[in-house]
């Protein structure tokens, strides 16, 4: 079973502990705010720029923080941005 | 055809060991595709208004009698339903509809006091609510309860009379419900208790030629297709995020690419609130 688990979460256990938290956050934050539909866009832009954040952070620590990457991962924030920006209005 | 539909899909040495769906090209182009939607989805209501909206059972009977529940849970006195405020919240549905805005200040310059003094109420103290595309009053209640400044109007002992519309009409081409409350205690001290029979759900003309418009329950809600499309497009980036990462970790793949796990944590994050994305919202 444990060589089913990531590497990266074995090697960097509280960076992800840390990300967990802060989706948890994020879950908490959307619910408190039903119905609020302007407050919930800013939990997902929030969240997406955390999650952003969080990579810079990771990949450095990792020593394999390249554009490529930053860029992958600032697309995926964007489709979250893009879709939120559309669906809670 | 098969083999570049598993490169799309599965890492390999030809994709450099990555699913060309995940590659960030791709996904550019994924958000490309969900805002030529939208783009479709809005020509569409601009082309065809009164097809794409949201349908609903609210009436001002129902948010009046749970407006003064909410009152009575808080021992609060009932808020006696005023006629003139009525016309002045029936008033502002119609110009929103009319000017095409959803907002306390028209477009024109216009604030919610102008359709109290144009209606004709004199008053000490005043406040508006606002909601729009709600199916039912239950839910549309529970979401001014849930909003610390709604749930300060509907639960202020300040006010003594109200006054509710519920229209009807067309709004940047989606056919929808908005219900306004009007609060206010009287100027004069003069408190009225009108019939709210008397007062019926209304109809409004859109200011676009040419609407028609389809029975409520025929309607197209624009929300669930954006929603629909959303959780497909994040459905299927997980799923290939699952299995381009089980095969990268069986495989013992070297690769420079972001966290699958990162990437499947934050795009479930997404997914959910997606679900849980709800119908409706207040102003």
């Amino acid at each position: 079973m444990k060589h089913l688990i990531p590497k990266q979460i074995i090697e960097h256990p509280f960076e992800y502990l840390s990300l967990a938290l802060f989706f948890g956050g994020a879950v908490f934050a959307f619910f408190f705010f039903t119905y609020d539909a302007h407050s919930q866009r800013r939990v997902v832009y929030f969240t997406s720029a955390g999650y952003l954040l969080w990579s810079l952070y990771h990949h450095y620590r990792r020593g394999d923080l390249h554009l490529s990457i930053f860029i992958e991962y600032l697309v995926l924030a964007a489709l979250a941005i893009v879709v939120a920006l559309f669906t809670l209005v | 055809m098969f083999r570049k539909l598993k490169l799309l899909f599965i890492p390999h040495p030809a994709n450099n060991h990555r699913a060309i769906l995940l590659q960030p090209l791709s996904l550019a182009l994924l958000i490309g595709v969900y805002l030529l939607n939208q783009s479709f989805l809005r020509a569409f209501a601009a082309v065809r208004p009164g097809v794409l909206g949201y349908s609903s059972e609210i009436t001002i009977q129902k948010v009046f009698d749970q407006t003064n529940q909410q009152r009575a849970n808080e021992g609060l006195p009932q808020l006696k339903f005023n006629s003139t405020l009525a016309k002045s919240a029936e008033a502002k549905a119609n110009d929103m509809f009319q000017y095409n805005y959803w907002a306390h200040n028209s477009p024109q310059g216009k604030s919610p006091w102008d359709f109290f003094k144009s209606a004709g109420y004199q008053y000490v103290t005043a406040g508006e609510n606002l909601a729009r595309d709600f199916y039912d009053t239950d839910t549309l209640l529970s979401a001014w309860m849930k909003s610390p400044t709604h749930r300060a109007n509907i639960v202020s002992p300040k006010y003594q009379e109200i006054g509710i519309a519920v229209v009807n009409g067309t709004l940047n081409g989606v056919k929808t419900t908005l219900v306004v409350q009007h609060f206010g205690t009287p100027l004069d001290g003069l408190v009225r208790d009108d019939p709210v029979q008397n007062f019926v759900a209304s109809e409004q003309e859109s200011a676009v030629q040419g609407v028609v418009s389809l029975p409520a329950s025929n309607l197209i809600s624009p929300h669930q297709i954006s929603q629909i499309v959303g959780l497909v497009l994040f459905g299927i980036i997980i799923g290939v995020l699952f299995v381009d990462g089980y095969l990268a970790l069986t495989r013992k793949t070297q690769r420079f690419t972001g966290s699958n796990t990162g990437h499947i944590g934050f795009l479930i994050i997404i997914f959910i609130l997606l679900i849980f994305s709800q119908q409706g919202s207040i102003f």
